[in-house]
């Protein structure tokens, strides 16, 4: 028998105060991989965060965790999300040690386990000296782990974390960059973020929101393959040439007549484009990847926002 | 432990790491201490008049009783004060999306958070009924009267508790919640005043009218229809907070 997703959302779609937030939702998530949430201010990632972590129910759709429909409210999402909201929901009276237990034992596990969860969230996400001190007193990015810890005690299916490095300065992002990276070992993480390093160093698979609906899906290697390539040749070459080679789909020139930017046929890789240059003696100087795949491609649709305000 | 004792303990555990809870009971306690110590000099001052008189009333009667009473209006002052975080401050500290998302259900945290609220409330009616009963050791008390004044006493203190958690719920600061629960407590306690003094009885306003089901306890009266009372008004109550939470999360 098939293993349910630890996530699926089908057709969700949620209004409020009369207007549509989000529309027509539809994607999924295994458990071990990492999904990047991305979208601009008010494109709907937050309602959507809420939504896959019971806060919110959705106007239509369904949200199924680990199989079962959220909507059933039957207590099964208290054992199998674990959810950061953007502001870490942290009692500033209580010692880290003294949270981590309370969450622990909200999200229902049993007593004998409680130390053990308590102990393994502490050290996952390195709060080993901070066991003893007030949450009220931990600086930004301490907070941020406490957070995830709360969030992963009770070990969920699936853990959903909203801008958890909103804030944080760059040594701080990069360790909790880390963090989440290693979620997957044992959860599905959804990741809402600004930040596209934070995508392409963490996620397997990225979801681009805008105005509320699903503008791409896909995986990030899926996103890399159908990247763009940079080709630099020792001899100059005709659009004409380019259009000869089999594994080509489209070239575009880079700049002057030795410089190509080329877009590769479905299931076509470098190794092929470096042999097919080789066999035409158009002579190979540089092959790789254009940077910023996901950056050119979140652009893209952010920027219909402008197109479309300027057509009205 | 359940749910509800356990989000009860944090919030109880959390109000005793905060002065205002400590602050409180410590005015609470020298407010009362000083009430009983002037109750207890006149009760003394006047024993010798009372010695002359059939049937003149006691220590319970002239020591006990005004000082429940007295704490009665003290409690409609300080349950707005330690009732108005509840809800609403776990709303504005963003931390109510940790008791939201862990799926316990919204009647189960409004439990919890009333009963938190509930035993430092609690502790100020067992602060009021302590004194005179200190007096057991060298007098006699009418124990039996004294103890139905306590429940009665502990049965106005949870329906004021709940009335607290429901206006946390339903406002959006700490200090509309205080005043919401002053105002609605305050207006429950003196609804009928006015009928009273045109001696209107059996009215639908004085069975609404809260110090009419605590009156019966403090003369030491069991009163059932008292006890419906209370426990009505306190449920209603606690499912309208219940009702806030669930509307947050179908609305947002």
């Amino acid at each position: 028998m098939k293993a349910a997703a630890a996530l699926e959302l089908e057709h969700v779609s949620r209004r409020l105060a009369g207007r549509t937030i989000v529309e027509a939702l539809d994607f999924g998530l295994a458990r071990g991989r990492v999904l990047g949430l991305l979208g601009v201010n008010g494109a709907g990632k937050s309602t959507t965060l809420r939504m896959i972590a019971g806060l919110l129910a959705p106007s239509a759709g369904s949200v199924r965790v680990d199989g079962v429909d959220l909507a059933a409210r039957d207590g099964h999402a208290r054992r199998a999300i674990g959810y950061l909201p953007e502001e870490p929901p942290l009692y500033a009276e209580l010692t880290v040690h003294e949270y981590l237990r309370f969450c622990a034992r909200l999200h229902g596990l049993p007593a004998s386990a409680i130390d053990a969860a308590v102990e393994r969230a502490t050290e996952r996400c390195g709060l080993g000296e901070m066991r003893r001190r007030l949450c009220g007193l931990l600086s930004k990015g301490f907070r941020q782990r406490v957070g995830i810890a709360q969030a992963i005690v009770h070990e969920p299916a699936l853990v959903v974390l909203d801008e958890p490095a909103a804030g944080l300065d760059p040594v701080q992002a990069l360790r909790l960059r880390d963090l989440v990276a290693g979620l997957r070992d044992a959860h599905a993480v959804v990741l809402s973020t600004h930040v596209l390093s934070d995508v392409t160093a963490c996620c397997d698979e990225v979801v681009i929101l805008h105005r509320g609906r699903v503008r791409h899906a896909g995986t990030l290697a899926e996103l890399e393959r159908d990247a763009w390539l940079v080709v630099r040749t020792t001899r100059a070459v005709e659009a004409a040439e380019w259009a000869s080679l089999p594994v080509v789909a489209e070239a575009r020139p880079g700049g002057d007549a030795c410089s190509w930017r080329l877009r590769l046929e479905g299931g076509a890789g470098a190794g092929a484009l470096a042999a097919a240059i080789g066999e035409h003696g158009f002579g190979l100087d540089e092959l790789r990847a254009e940077h910023g795949a996901l950056e050119q491609l979140f652009v893209t649709i952010a920027a219909e926002d402008s197109i479309e305000g300027k057509a009205a | 432990m359940s749910t509800v004792g356990l989000i009860a303990r944090n919030d109880l555990r959390r109000q005793f790491v905060q002065p205002l809870a400590w602050g409180l009971l410590a005015l609470v306690c020298a407010l009362f201490a000083w009430q009983f110590l002037v109750a207890v000099d006149a009760f003394l001052l006047a024993m010798p008049k009372l010695a002359a008189l059939a049937n003149a009333p006691g220590v319970t009667d002239l020591v006990a009783m005004p000082l429940l009473r007295n704490a009665s209006a003290v409690l409609l002052v300080i349950v707005p004060l330690l009732t108005m975080q509840s809800l609403v401050g776990e709303r504005r500290a963003q931390t109510l999306p940790l008791l939201l998302a862990a799926d316990v259900g919204s009647l189960r945290i409004v439990l919890g958070k009333f009963l938190g609220a509930y035993a430092v409330v609690a502790l100020v009616v067992v602060l009021a009924v302590a004194m005179p009963l200190a007096l057991a050791a060298g007098t006699d008390l009418d124990l039996g009267r004294l103890f139905t004044a306590a429940l009665g006493m502990l049965l106005f203190a949870a329906t004021l508790t709940a009335i607290g958690i429901a206006c946390s719920a339903w406002t959006t600061h700490p200090a509309l919640a205080a005043l919401a629960t002053l105002v609605i407590g305050s207006v429950l306690v003196m609804l009928d005043v006015g009928a009273r003094l045109r001696d209107v009885d059996h009215a639908l306003i004085n069975w609404l009218a809260m110090s009419n089901h605590l009156e019966p306890f403090l003369r030491g009266v069991f009163d059932t229809g008292a006890v419906v009372y209370f426990v009505v008004v306190s449920t209603l109550a606690l499912l309208l907070a219940a009702r806030r939470l669930d509307t947050l999360h179908t609305r947002g």
